[in-house]
C-alpha cells in the first residue's frame, strides 16, 4: 500500500556547548490519506522538532521523507513551495498567526496568491474555506481584522487559511491550547470533519492524550527524542506496553471524582533524566528497569499487528 | 465558621469593567476550593482581589472580604500587608513570576522567612530545608538558582515559598496550567498532600474541570464576573443545576470514553463593559427565555450546600439530557 507520508530514520542533532545533543533519533512513521496520527510526549521529547521535519520547516540532520511516494528531504525552491501547499501547518497561538494589521480577506488571499492559485478562483475557495470553518456568511467576517475576533473564531480563520492551498496533510501542534475550554471542542470537531470530508492526512502533536484520544485512530508516544510506544490509540490508553505510556496514561486528569489517585508510575523529573550514555533513556524514571536497560537501548519491536514498543519488558507488570 | 467569608464583592477595572461583579463564596477551613471558568471571567482577578494585590486599575468598588473573622477590607495597608505570607499567601502560575531569577532559593527563603516572618537567621535555615522536603525538592538543591531548576521544581519552589509561614488559606492561580501531564499531576498531588497534612484551605483557580475533579472537595463556576454554580465536587460534577456547568462537562474529551462526543458551547462571554441586564449566560444559553435575558437570576440553595443562579434550575435533569445533544447547543443564534 502506498503511504500519503513515510518518514525513515528521521534525526535532528544539535550542538550545545560542544556536544551533540539528539533532539530526535530514529524516528520512522507511515501516514495514509484520511488517517490521523497523533504523537504525543512531554515538552522536549522532540515532538514538536519531528513535525516541523516532516514539514520542511527544520532541516533533517538524517533520514529520508517521502510524500506521495516523492523524496522531499532536500526539496529547494519551486518544488518547495509546491510541496508547502498540499502539506499545512495549523498553528497553536492563533493570537499571532495572522497579521493584525490585514483583514481576514487579505490574510486569506495572501496564500492563494503565493501558491499561484488563479484570480478568478479567490472568491469561491476562500467562501469555501470559510464555510467549512463555519464563519457565514462570508462577508460578514472577511473585512474584519484579528482583533475583532475571539479565539475561537481566530482559530477557525487560521484553520481555513490552512485548507485554502487544497493540502492532503495537515499538521496541528497542539491545537486548542491557547483556547478557551468552551470553543476547544468546536475546533476539534472541524478538524475532524474536514479530515473526513476531504479525505486528508493529518498530524496532531500534543501532551494531552485525551485530546489525541478524540482525534487519532493512532497514537506515537515519544520520549526524550525517541519513539518508545506506537500503536491504535485505544489500545495504547487501555493497556500500555512501554512503562512511559502507563505513567502518562495514569497522568491525564479525568473529570470525574472516582479516579486513581495512587502515586504515578515513574520516578523523578524529567530534568534530571540523562539524555546521552547506553541503554534505554527512560531507565532512570522506570519502575522496572533491569540490567540489561542500562546496557543495551531497547530497539522499537513489534509485539502484535499495528503496535510497536521500545522496552526490554515482556509487558508492563501491573 | 468558614475561615474566608466573601459577600457580594465587585471589582472594577479602569472605574467600567465589571471584572467581579457581585460574588458571594464561602471558603471553609481545611478544604480546596476549585474556581473555575474561562479566561476574562473574573476569576484571577477574585484571587488577587483577595490577596489585596490587584493591578493599579483595579479597586474594589463593593462588597466584604470576612477572613479569619475580620473584615480585610476595613485593615489599613499596614495590617493588611501583615496578613500577606503569614495567613495568606499567593502562587502564582508561571513560578518564575514569584522566584527572583537572580537569587538562590536559599537567599529568596530566607527573606521572606526572617524579613516576614521574624525568624532568626538559624531557625530560617532550618525552616527552609523543611520546606523543601515537605515539596518534594531535595534540600541540597537550596542553593540552586531558579534557572537550575525544571518547570515542575520552579513550582515546588513556588509552593514552598507560598507555606513559608504557615498561612492559613493558599490561593492558587492555575498553578499547573504551564506544565506538563505528569508534573501537573504531581504538582496536584504535592497541593493535595500539603491541604490533608498541615490543613490547609486552599482556592485553586483552573479553567480544567478534570483538574477540579482529581484535586477539589469543592467547586465555584464563575462566569463573566459572576459565580453561577457552587457545591461539593462530586455533586455538582454529577449533577450539575446550571446550563453552563453542564456544557463544561461535555467540552472536555475523556482519555478513557471511546465514544464520547464533544459539545461546543457556541458564541464567546458577554463584555463586561456593558454586560446584559439578565442572566449573563442567557446569549449562550439553549435554554434561555423571555425572562432570562430581562432579569438576573439570583443564587439558590436547591441541594444542601449546592447553590445556582439559573431560573430553570428545577428542571435541570431534563436539561442534562438535553445537554448532552450536540444540536440542543446549535439553536443558539
Amino acid at each position: 500500500m502506498s503511504h500519503l507520508l513515510e518518514a525513515i530514520g528521521l534525526e535532528k542533532t544539535f550542538r550545545s556547548h560542544g556536544r551533540e545533543v539528539h533532539a530526535v533519533a530514529d524516528v520512522s512513521l507511515r501516514l495514509s490519506a484520511g488517517e490521523a496520527l497523533g504523537i504525543v510526549g512531554e515538552s522536549g521529547c522532540g515532538k514538536t522538532t519531528t513535525a516541523r521535519m516532516l514539514l520542511r520547516l527544520e532541516e533533517v540532520s538524517a533520514g529520508t521523507i517521502l510524500f506521495e511516494n516523492d523524496d522531499i528531504t532536500h526539496l529547494r525552491g519551486a518544488a518547495l513551495r509546491q510541496f508547502r501547499a498540499r502539506a499545512q501547518l495549523v498553528f497553536q497561538n492563533p493570537f499571532d498567526a495572522l497579521n493584525p494589521r490585514f483583514s481576514i480577506r487579505r490574510s486569506l488571499t495572501e496564500p492563494l496568491r503565493n501558491f499561484g492559485v488563479p484570480r478568478a478562483e479567490h472568491t469561491d475557495r476562500i467562501h469555501d474555506a470559510l464555510a467549512r470553518v463555519r464563519l457565514t456568511p462570508p462577508a460578514a467576517w472577511l473585512d474584519r481584522h484579528p482583533h475583532e475576533l475571539s479565539g475561537g473564531q481566530l482559530q477557525r480563520v487560521v484553520l481555513a487559511r490552512a485548507l485554502l492551498p487544497g493540502p492532503r496533510l495537515i499538521v496541528a501542534d497542539e491545537p486548542v491550547s491557547m483556547l478557551d475550554v468552551s470553543v476547544r471542542a468546536g475546533i476539534l470537531n472541524l478538524l475532524r470533519e474536514a479530515r473526513d470530508t476531504l479525505g486528508l492526512g493529518a498530524i496532531y502533536i500534543s501532551h494531552d492524550l485525551a485530546l489525541i484520544r478524540y482525534v487519532c485512530e493512532r497514537t506515537i508516544v515519544m520520549y526524550l527524542g525517541r519513539i518508545v510506544e506506537e500503536g491504535p490509540t485505544a489500545e495504547l490508553i487501555a493497556a500500555p506496553a512501554h512503562p512511559y505510556t502507563r505513567a502518562l496514561v495514569a497522568a491525564v486528569p479525568v473529570a470525574h471524582v472516582d479516579q486513581d489517585r495512587s502515586a504515578l508510575p515513574i520516578r523523578g523529573n524529567l530534568s534530571d533524566a540523562p539524555r546521552t550514555g547506553a541503554g534505554c533513556a527512560f531507565q532512570d524514571r522506570c519502575l522496572h528497569a533491569m540490567a540489561r536497560c542500562s546496557d543495551e537501548t531497547p530497539a522499537l519491536r513489534m509485539i502484535s499487528p499495528g503496535r510497536k514498543v521500545a522496552c526490554h519488558l515482556d509487558g508492563v507488570p501491573s | 465558621m468558614s475561615l474566608l467569608e466573601i459577600d457580594d464583592l465587585r471589582v472594577t477595572y479602569a472605574g467600567r469593567v465589571r471584572a467581579v461583579d457581585g460574588v458571594t463564596l464561602d471558603v471553609p477551613q481545611g478544604s480546596i476550593t476549585g474556581l473555575v471558568g474561562e479566561s476574562g471571567c473574573g476569576k484571577s482577578t477574585l484571587g488577587r482581589a483577595l490577596m489585596g494585590v490587584l493591578p493599579g486599575v483595579g479597586a474594589i468598588t463593593g462588597g466584604r472580604i470576612v477572613f479569619e473573622g475580620r473584615d480585610i477590607l476595613a485593615l489599613s495597608e499596614r495590617e493588611r500587608r501583615a496578613l500577606r505570607w503569614r495567613r495568606m499567601s499567593f502562587i502564582p502560575q508561571t513560578a518564575m513570576n514569584a522566584l527572583d531569577p537572580v537569587q538562590r532559593l536559599s537567599a529568596q527563603m530566607r527573606e521572606v522567612l526572617m524579613e516576614r516572618g521574624g525568624l532568626s537567621r538559624q531557625d530560617a535555615a532550618l525552616r527552609a530545608v523543611e520546606l523543601f522536603r515537605l515539596v518534594g525538592l531535595d534540600p541540597a538543591r537550596l542553593a540552586a538558582y531558579p534557572h537550575q531548576f525544571s518547570g515542575g521544581m520552579r513550582q515546588r519552589a513556588s509552593i514552598a515559598l507560598a507555606l513559608a509561614l504557615s498561612p492559613a488559606l493558599v490561593i492558587a492561580d492555575e498553578p499547573v496550567t504551564a506544565l506538563d501531564v505528569i508534573v501537573q499531576r504531581q504538582i496536584l498531588d504535592v497541593l493535595r498532600h500539603l491541604q490533608s497534612s498541615l490543613g490547609l484551605a486552599m482556592i485553586l483557580v483552573t479553567h480544567d474541570m478534570a483538574v477540579v475533579a482529581y484535586a477539589c472537595d469543592r467547586v465555584a463556576v464563575m462566569y463573566a464576573g459572576q459565580i453561577v454554580e457552587t457545591g461539593p465536587v462530586a455533586e455538582v460534577l454529577a449533577r450539575p443545576l446550571h446550563p453552563y456547568t453542564m456544557g463544561l462537562t461535555h467540552a472536555f474529551p475523556d482519555v478513557h470514553d471511546a465514544h464520547m462526543t464533544l459539545v461546543p458551547i457556541e458564541g464567546s462571554p458577554p463584555s463586561l463593559l456593558n454586560p446584559p441586564p439578565g442572566c449573563r449566560f442567557a446569549a449562550r444559553c439553549p435554554f434561555a427565555d423571555a425572562r432570562c435575558h430581562a432579569e438576573a437570576p439570583p443564587p439558590r440553595m436547591l441541594a444542601p450546600d449546592h447553590r445556582v443562579a439559573c431560573f430553570h434550575a428545577e428542571d435541570a435533569p431534563a436539561l442534562r439530557r438535553r445537554a448532552a445533544e450536540p444540536a440542543t447547543w446549535l439553536t443558539v443564534p
